[in-house]
């Protein structure tokens, strides 16, 4: 298994004040599995997501990435957990304003090796229908085309993790499906293990696990197994 | 270096903007250590060609050379290697159309404090000849000129120009001692012909020489920061130029801080993804750098084009050397602007950045 989380347990503040984001969670995804947490908002799917994505450690219990646990690790070794295993599509548009579609995945290769090669990428970019806007900044670009931008970044890096908070809110209905089919694609050509948070049930026809956070408890709903044996 | 021009790139002018602040700063302290060196060569340039390593003046005197008198025998006693006496007075010379201030500096013939003439006769040791600084060429003054002074009869003859030729701010007339005593003394001449202001010398171990009674030497440098107004105008002038620093590195720094702050959820969100903090900072670094080092150089530029339409009474002189040191210390300064601007990016939360 390429992530897990072990009775990981997110808390904030104490005493009278304190507030569980996210219970006491067991969480396993394996390479070429893609699975979707679903649940409406403030149910602890943010927290769910950042502590998965070592961008925060549990308060209690393991996190564990490709056999590393996080909590052992502090902030820059966690930093470059993050740019080697994992890939983050983020709501908020996480494309550099100044960079074009080229330079975006360009900065990647500055700081990290073997990410995609210019075929890949090329093929990549076709997937996703931006071929023609390689040179244009994300100001020149529509809310869905920089969401498909922001997937290719993600994906440039080859990560073993997808981190996806709510990639298809800005797209409408034919593009967000062609995107979770892209993504369903990549998951398994690449053997990534991919976690799609959304409150959009539609989607979950894509994926092999459906997840349901509420009020801090995440728990499995169904999977694609058992849809089989019903 | 990538993210960092590529930001340039994108966003022309709100970095042309800061780099012409830059440039103005950067000119400015370029224009002042031209001035400062100018007005410095004023004041010195005739003792930096003579080369002494020291003065010999009257104790009473406090190292001025106005008023100190000494024999000129004394020069004999002095057991330096090479010695020059001086003798000197101020006065008003007027060649029928121009009057002048100048300073009269009488020497001996065979002393290594002979002017190079740069035009005229080369043997200017006549009855009454004298070799001006050059900068009087540009008051009208002429070779073969008859000078009137101010205080004596006795009329003077330009024989001859020579180059850096300039004490205190006033061009020099170099003469005969003998003649020069003649003016200077008039009817007591006889009595007085032997003394003279100073006696300059050539020789590094100056400061072992035995000296005679009532004397002091000192060495060249605190003789010329001695000279009335000298070290006055040159410490208003640094101090104006290490302020420039200060600003500048205050402009860089709230300029660089404001985009930073402008930029945080970028930060954050590169953060998230796992790009250093370090790789962000040398990001900021690197177009400080950029910004500071073009704004220096055109301003470098712009300097000695702007000094060289400036007409001659404006006394500025670049010294290149001192130059590139102060746009070096200006590029640093803007570098220690961007401190700010690191700490804040380094203090960057990426969890907060993504609404986590």
């Amino acid at each position: 298994m390429v992530l897990e989380l072990r009775n990981a347990k997110k808390t904030f503040g104490e005493g009278n004040t304190l507030v569980e984001a996210m219970k006491e969670t067991n969480f396993v995804v394996e390479r070429g599995e893609l699975v979707a947490v679903i649940g409406p908002s403030g149910s602890g799917k943010s927290t769910f997501l950042t502590v998965a994505g070592g961008l925060q450690t549990p308060s209690e219990g393991e996190v564990i990435i490709n056999g590393k646990e996080l909590s052992q690790l502090n902030e820059k070794q966690r930093s470059k957990i993050r740019l080697q295993e994992i890939g983050f599509i983020l709501q908020a548009s996480n494309l550099v304003p100044f960079l074009t579609v080229d330079e975006q995945l360009e900065l990647l290769n500055k700081v990290k090796k073997d990410n995609m090669s210019k075929d890949e990428q090329r093929k990549l970019y076709e997937d996703l229908g931006i071929t023609k806007l390689h040179k244009n900044y994300p100001s020149d670009l529509s809310g869905g085309e920089r969401q498909r931008v922001a997937i290719a970044k993600a994906l440039f890096s080859k990560p073993a993790i997808l981190l996806a908070d709510e990639p298809t809110a800005s797209l409408d209905s034919d593009r967000a499906f062609e995107v979770m089919e892209l993504l369903r694609n990549e998951t398994k050509s690449n053997q990534t293990a991919t976690i799609v948070v959304t409150h959009d049930v539609r989607l979950i026809k894509y994926v092999d696990k459906v997840y349901k956070m509420t009020d801090g408890v995440l728990r499995l709903e169904s999977s694609a197994e058992a849809d089989v044996t019903e | 270096m990538f993210l960092a021009w590529s930001e340039i790139k994108k966003n022309k002018l709100r970095f042309l903007l800061i780099t012409s602040i830059l440039l103005l700063v950067s000119f400015l302290v370029f224009f002042l250590s031209g001035l400062a060196n100018g007005l410095a060569s004023m004041n010195r340039e005739a003792i930096d060609t003579w080369k002494v390593d020291a003065v010999l003046l009257t104790e009473e005197s406090d190292k001025s050379l106005y008023e100190s008198a000494l024999n000129k025998e004394v020069a004999d006693e002095l057991d330096a290697k090479e010695t020059a006496v001086v003798s000197q007075m101020g006065a008003i010379a007027n060649n029928g159309d121009t009057k002048q201030n100048v300073m009269l500096f009488g020497i001996d013939r065979d002393e290594f404090i002979k002017p190079e003439v740069s035009e005229g006769d080369p043997t200017f040791y006549v009855q009454n000849g004298v070799v001006a600084s050059d900068v009087l060429k540009d008051e009208g003054f002429k070779i073969g000129d008859t000078l009137e002074l101010s205080s004596s009869d006795t009329e003077l003859t330009i024989v001859g120009f020579t180059e850096k030729a300039r004490f205190n701010a006033s061009p020099i007339l170099y003469m005969k001692l003998n003649d020069m005593q003649k003016i200077k003394f008039g009817d007591a001449y006889t009595m007085n012909k032997d003394i003279v202001n100073a006696i300059v010398i050539k020789d590094k171990e100056w400061d072992a020489l035995s000296l005679p009674d009532n004397t002091e030497i000192i060495e060249t440098e605190t003789f010329i920061e001695n000279l009335p107004g000298y070290t006055e105008q040159n410490l208003t002038l640094t101090y104006m130029i290490y302020f420039l620093f200060v600003i500048s590195a205050a402009i860089v720094a709230i300029f660089l801080y404001v985009l930073t702050v402008q930029k945080i959820s970028m930060f954050g969100l590169m953060k998230a993804q796992g790009i250093s903090s370090a790789y962000l900072a040398r990001s900021v670094i690197a177009q400080t750098f950029i910004l500071a080092l073009i704004g220096v150089v055109l301003a470098f530029g712009l300097t000695l084009l702007a000094g060289s339409f400036l007409p001659n009474a404006v006394p500025i002189m670049f010294d290149i050397p001192t130059m590139i040191i102060y746009g070096l210390i200006l590029i640093v300064v803007a570098i220690l602007g961007a401190v700010i601007s690191v700490w804040t990016i380094i203090r960057i939360d990426p969890l907060e950045a993504i609404g986590g």
